[in-house]
């Protein structure tokens, strides 16, 4: 998803930015870019959506009698949560990058 | 067997949790039946006890393979004229004694306690971790 190495970054990639995203130049690895990164985040978004509907599900059948182990709901709720923390983490880094770029002077 | 899920940690602190209330379960039905004389086959209640499994080989969760009863011998006291007295007046009661379910109660608290502090740790854990992204 996000490339941490230093000489690869996947917010700069090696070659010229051409809008955001779209790179041109001599970069082989077609996993780097901006646009990859909130991509990879959109999708990640839909399994952290997954993992809150299944909470939700699980509480209302918890309060509702039709599922008695509270156990599951715990493990539910305590991934939902993790996972969404994860997603908000990610979020604040993507648009600090891309205020960071967009506020340099030219 | 590997654990690279993320979320293998919770799930094993979870399986721990709800093994330890399985096993309170078994505690309770032999605390509440420690004076009954008649279970309905002629026998005074047996005691009960929960044998422990890990999910998978090697790492992983626990659960409750099977439930045992206790094969020990009953406890004999002088009770003339109760229903379920023998020719003697003797009448069998349970093979459940109360200290040690005490003690077996003790035991499943806390490991229920030490299943919780696990899974709060790892949420702690992650969240020192997140908070590296900032």
């Amino acid at each position: 998803m996000i490339n941490f190495n230093a000489n690869t970054s996947s917010v700069f990639p090696k070659g010229t930015l051409d809008g955001i995203g779209k790179v041109k130049g001599t970069n082989t690895n077609p996993t780097s870019g901006f646009s990859d990164s909130v991509k990879a985040a959109e999708k990640y978004l839909s399994k952290v959506d997954d993992h809150q509907q299944s909470s939700d599900l699980s509480i209302k059948d918890l309060l509702s009698g039709k599922n008695e182990d509270i156990a599951s709901t715990v493990s539910e709720v305590a991934k939902a949560d993790m996972s969404f923390k994860l997603l908000v983490g990610v979020r604040n880094k993507l648009i600090e990058a891309y205020k960071q770029t967009m506020n340099m002077p030219l | 067997m590997k654990i690279d899920n993320a979320f293998g940690t919770i799930d094993i602190a979870i399986s721990g949790l709800r093994a330890q209330r399985k096993n309170m379960k078994l505690i309770s039905s032999n605390v509440a039946n420690a004076q009954t004389t008649d279970t309905g086959n002629g026998e005074p209640y047996r005691r009960a006890e929960a044998i422990f499994k890990t999910d998978g080989n090697g790492l992983g969760g626990v659960s409750i393979d099977e439930i045992t009863t206790d094969m020990s011998d009953f406890q004999k006291i002088l009770k003339p004229g109760h229903p379920s007295a023998d020719a003697n007046g003797y009448v069998s009661m349970p093979n459940v004694h109360l200290p040690i379910e005490m003690m077996n109660l003790n035991v499943a608290s806390r490991t229920y306690q030490a299943n919780a502090a696990v899974l709060k740790r790892y949420q702690q854990m992650v969240e020192t971790t997140l908070e590296l992204l900032k």
